[in-house]
């Protein structure tokens, strides 16, 4: 109470107008601070960052989208010839189809196994949590060239685990290399047990932040544990499934190490994704205009699918 | 109320993390200044006590360049640095290296690139020194300057599975010069894999170097540069034998995984369930060491009308042009080349010599490896001059002035032929209009 | 009480199920370390290793100056990491709890961060960093690191799921913007800040491409660029390569068992959502 003092001694001695006009514009100007200067401070090294290190670059290469460049020397300005060619070459909407085919089974695939590893390492009635804590925790370490080995060993066509299984049994050796769909379906399994991690760590910073209360009133009112997850957990994590499902479509939407060490995009090129694609069309041969343009294409994507999902997040909120 | 009590008495707690943070800040600005000065090895000159060699290689084959290095250092009074560079990437960096002015001294290098190659320095004085007998075809030369010199050759070559052809009771050719047919070997390998209960007959690298070695072997001559260094479409016994080698691809003579999918044919081989594996001396060390189940041998490449097979170069050794670092790097590459010096880098790297009438003994232990490098020398000797074209035609290419093939279609449109997405006429159009595409 | 015992039961089952779905490829992964070159690749298949070694780890150890890359990608990974942290809690908290035109513009513009492959500004980026003299130093390897979609949202959804009335109730005790979040939002966000520190610690300990470009000095090199060194361009060691990722990743896990817990102990929620 003490600190409003002065103030009200200060407006006795003014009058009403000035009074209300210097309670506006000084108002005016302290949401400026607060809502302008505070903000742009707070973002500030992340915004010099963006723009040194992103924008910066990134209109660069823009730039060489609509060249001819090698890599080498000149780079002659040939407009929207990169564009044109990208968009009438057969390979590209191969690869675009065979890559939304494999983010629409990796993203779900993902989500519910790193939520699901999330919720039973921090379930109260699991035991011999902190080895699974290190077991689901490893396979995010493991390079992509040590997880190409170690898939090919489990299902290689010739003499992989899993086909060694199957003919013990008496069964026939399943083509897990040279069909391109289970070839895929190896990728996607690959592709998720390597994601698990960087999600579950998400999932179990939001399930730690519930209020414990939430659940103690649930259990008074006799919920069961689904009830309880399905009503309280999943409501109260939502923003980090919104953040999981974003990041993991773009991820996998720009998956290339992992496919080509466990499959090079084989057989053939039937699982060429856009990355693949924009490697071996582009970069490995010396058209670093043409894989320019076909990356930014593929921004183009990507934010499209962005921005629907934060526009539909929004919607779900308000 | 209660609630920013009880956050506030939390706060006390994490007090320490602005400040923390800040001085880890701190901390880092100053510990990345002082790198940026101690950094830079081409940068500074100070009197040339020191060069950096690049290079891309295993623990092992970058020790011969240790030795050579000492002894260059106690002889001219000038450290040799050697830079172990992963080879993922390697062209990347000296790309790069190159816009900041930051090349090594010396390196040897996977191949030239046009946007350094006017950065280096004559090494004719070595190459063409006549004690030294380095074999003139194996040179990069352009306007009558060498640009590199390579330090050692690659040959493809076959290996076989000796405990199975001795179960099978089957001989092996002991000799390249009664060397068997590719018609031969196949039946021979068909007859150990029955004989034994073994799974594939053959599995073969997938690459386009060692392609060519098959189709030589059938009397073709691959895809070749026309005049106006474009290719041309090749003869027919080339589609023939394309033809024949996808064939083989049944999973009986060879598993489809490896041509039409990328499985890796060294980890197929060392199961014992196969037969034999056709690459190249590259393998001789690590089989070697790995390969414990069973024994296995070097045999002599399966020949056709002309005893041939693919010969490729090692690294590339050049000397850049940096100031008063550049004498000391000529020097150096000098001194890598004397024969002395050679044939103790190619014996403790195990290399296949570029010099001629040098008296070699490879340090191995395993008498397999031992053998397989005499078997080499002695394919290299024989081979047919066609042998070399693969990197003689790469280059023709750069002294030209074209990019370089870095992404040979062969391996993909092969692939569509052995999965049956195409015929042998598309897939051998498509491997020539892509070679064509990417020297533009 | 006696309703917990099928609870736990169930529990167990469920956690171990999935360790084993998990763990296999993990396990093939660490006993084949300690298998000789010889038994990786035979056949019939062997899980565990007939005749033990370590040799794997030694010949990796002994192929390049592990100690001193090791420090090497201590120093990147540390720093990145603290640099990342603060840098994505404030864009994450200004994100989140103030609205404003530009605002959400830049939320899009942190997203496009991870839209482009790397490839397309490697050349470009090289010649900024290059021009700020940067090239050949560790500083040149964390600066274009720091700025991550990932870490940005991580903290913007954090600090959307914190009550408004906490901010408003601050407002009008009188604090300011920036200390409201110094003093009552950052230590909110323990948990988010643990589990960042543990994700970038990883990805700057496994960066491999750019430090190789980067950096010129062998005194510099991190680890990712020794353990890359043992694949060659025809051959790969998988003996000394399994041995050498074992050993690289240790310490990952040791980082991540101890930040784990923060964020398993933390028990800042009581207060936080009434």
């Amino acid at each position: 109470m003490a600190e409003s003092v002065p103030q009200s001694a200060g407006r006795a001695d003014e009058t009403p107008a000035r009074t209300a006009s210097r309670w506006w514009s000084g108002l005016r100007t302290r949401r400026h601070d607060r809502y302008t200067l505070a903000p742009l401070l707070l973002i500030s090294s992340n915004l010099a960052l963006f723009l040194l290190f992103f924008l910066w670059p990134a209109v660069i290469g823009l730039g060489y989208s609509f060249t001819s460049y090698t890599g080498v020397g000149s780079a002659p300005f040939v407009g929207l010839d990169n564009y044109q060619r990208l968009l009438s070459d057969d390979a590209f909407y191969a690869a675009l189809v065979r890559t939304l085919i494999f983010t629409a089974a990796v993203v779900p695939l993902t989500y519910v196994a790193s939520l699901s590893a999330a919720v039973l390492i921090v379930n109260p009635y699991s035991r011999g949590k902190p080895v699974a804590r290190v077991i689901f925790f490893v396979p995010w370490l493991i390079s992509p060239i040590i997880a190409g080995v170690i898939w090919r060993w489990i299902f290689g066509e010739n003499f992989g685990l899993v086909n060694y299984v199957i003919i013990a049994l008496g069964g026939e050796a399943v083509p897990w290399q040279s069909n391109a769909d289970l070839s895929l379906i190896i990728v996607i399994i690959a592709a998720a047990w390597g994601n698990t991690a960087v999600n579950m760590l998400m999932f179990v910073a939001a399930i730690k932040n519930v209020p414990a209360a939430y659940y103690e009133a649930a259990s008074l009112d006799g919920a069961g544990s689904w009830a309880k997850f399905r009503h309280i957990t999943l409501p109260s994590i939502a923003p980090t499934s919104f953040i999981v499902i974003l990041l993991t479509t773009l991820h996998s939407m720009k998956e290339y190490a992992l496919i080509q060490a466990v499959n090079a995009g084989g057989p053939g090129t039937e699982n060429n994704l856009l990355i693949q694609y924009i490697f071996t069309t582009g970069f490995r041969r010396a058209q670093i205009g043409y894989a320019s343009a076909a990356s930014f294409v593929l921004m183009l994507l990507l934010m499209i699918i962005a921005i629907t999902q934060l526009v539909i997040n929004r919607r779900k909120d308000s | 109320m209660t609630t920013s009590a009880t956050t506030r008495g939390r706060l006390m707690r994490w007090r320490w993390l602005p400040v923390t943070v800040a001085a880890a800040l701190a901390l880092t600005a100053c510990g990345s200044s002082s790198d940026g000065d101690s950094g830079g090895g081409s940068g500074g000159g100070s009197g040339a006590k020191s060069i950096t060699f690049w290079l891309s290689a295993s623990a092992a084959q970058a020790q011969g360049y240790h030795d050579l290095a000492k002894e260059f250092e106690a002889k001219e009074g000038v450290k040799v640095e050697i830079v172990n560079v992963p080879y993922d990437g390697y062209q990347d960096k000296l790309r790069q290296a190159a816009q900041a002015n930051s090349l090594p001294d010396a390196a040897s290098v996977p191949s030239l690139d046009t946007i350094w190659i006017n950065q280096l320095q004559d090494l004719g004085a070595t190459a063409n020194a006549p004690a030294n007998k380095i074999n003139k075809d194996l040179l990069t030369v352009q306007d009558g300057k060498v640009l590199c010199i390579p330090s050692d050759l690659t040959a493809a070559g076959l290996f076989v599975n000796k405990s199975l052809f001795e179960k099978a009771k089957v001989d092996i050719p002991a000799d390249p010069d009664k060397a068997w047919t590719w018609d031969e070997f196949l039946a021979a390998a068909t007859k150990v894999r029955t004989a034994t209960n073994a799974k594939y007959d053959l599995v073969y690298d997938q690459s386009p170097a060692r392609i060519r070695a098959f189709i030589y072997g059938h009397g073709g001559k691959g895809f070749q540069l026309g005049p106006d260094n474009k290719y041309a479409t090749p003869d027919d016994a080339t589609v023939q034998a394309l033809s024949k080698f996808a064939s083989l691809n049944d999973d009986k003579v060879m598993p489809k995984s490896v041509w039409g999918a990328g499985a890796d044919p060294n980890a197929l081989f060392k199961s014992g369930q196969v037969v034999a594996y056709f690459s190249g001396v590259w393998q001789v060390a690590d089989f070697a060491e790995s390969i414990t189940d069973f024994d296995w041998a070097s045999a002599p490449t399966p020949v056709g009308t002309i005893h041939a097979t693919d010969i490729n170069l090692g690294g590339k050794v050049v000397a850049f042009n940096n100031g008063d670092k550049a004498d000391p790097a000529k020097k150096w590459v000098d001194h890598i080349f004397q024969p002395a010096n050679y044939t103790k880098l190619a014996q403790v790297n195990g290399y296949l010599p570029v010099e001629s009438g040098l008296t070699l003994n490879y340090p191995f232990k395993n008498k397999a490896a031992l053998d397989a490098f005499q078997l080499y020398l002695k394919e290299i000797e024989l081979a047919d001059p066609i042998s070399s074209y693969g990197h003689q035609s790469g280059t023709k290419l750069l002294l030209a002035g074209k990019s370089s093939i870095q992404d040979d279609p062969t391996k993909v449109e092969m692939a569509k032929l052995i999965n049956g997405q195409q015929d042998v006429k598309k897939t051998v159009d498509n491997i020539v209009s892509g070679l064509n595409q990417q020297i533009g | 009480m006696d309703n917990l015992l099928p609870k736990k039961v169930w529990a167990t089952a469920a956690l171990w199920f999935m360790v084993a779905l998990y763990g296999v490829p993990v396990l093939w992964f660490l006993l084949s370390s300690v298998k000789p070159a010889g038994e990786l690749f035979s056949y019939p298949l062997t899980l565990f290793p007939k005749q033990p070694t370590i040799s794997g780890f030694t010949q990796a150890w002994t192929s390049f100056d592990f100690s001193r890359y090791f420090g090497n990608t201590l120093v990147v990974a540390v720093s990145a990491t603290l640099i990342t942290i603060v840098t994505s809690a404030t864009c994450g908290y200004a994100l989140a709890k103030y609205t404003n035109w530009w605002l959400r513009a830049f939320t899009i513009c942190i997203l496009a961060t991870t839209m482009l492959p790397g490839e397309v500004i490697l050349s470009p980026l090289f010649l900024i960093v290059r021009d700020l003299g940067l090239y050949n130093s560790l500083a040149g390897v964390v600066a274009p690191s720091v700025i991550t979609a990932t870490g940005t949202f991580l903290f913007r959804q954090f600090f959307l799921s914190v009550p408004r009335d906490l901010l408003d109730a601050a407002r009008i005790d009188g604090s300011g913007e920036l200390s409201i979040f110094v003093r009552i939002m950052l230590p909110l966000s323990r948990p988010i800040i643990m589990t960042l520190a543990i994700m970038s610690f990883q990805w700057r300990w496994n960066d491999y491409i750019w430090p190789l470009v980067i950096l010129n000095d062998p005194n510099e090199f991190t680890l990712q660029i020794g353990v890359a060194s043992i694949v060659g361009a025809e051959n790969v060691n998988w003996s000394v390569l399994l041995g050498a990722s074992v050993l690289s990743m240790i310490p990952l896990v040791v980082i991540y068992l101890i930040f784990q817990k923060y964020v398993m102990n933390a028990d800042l929620s009581a207060g936080l959502k009434d």
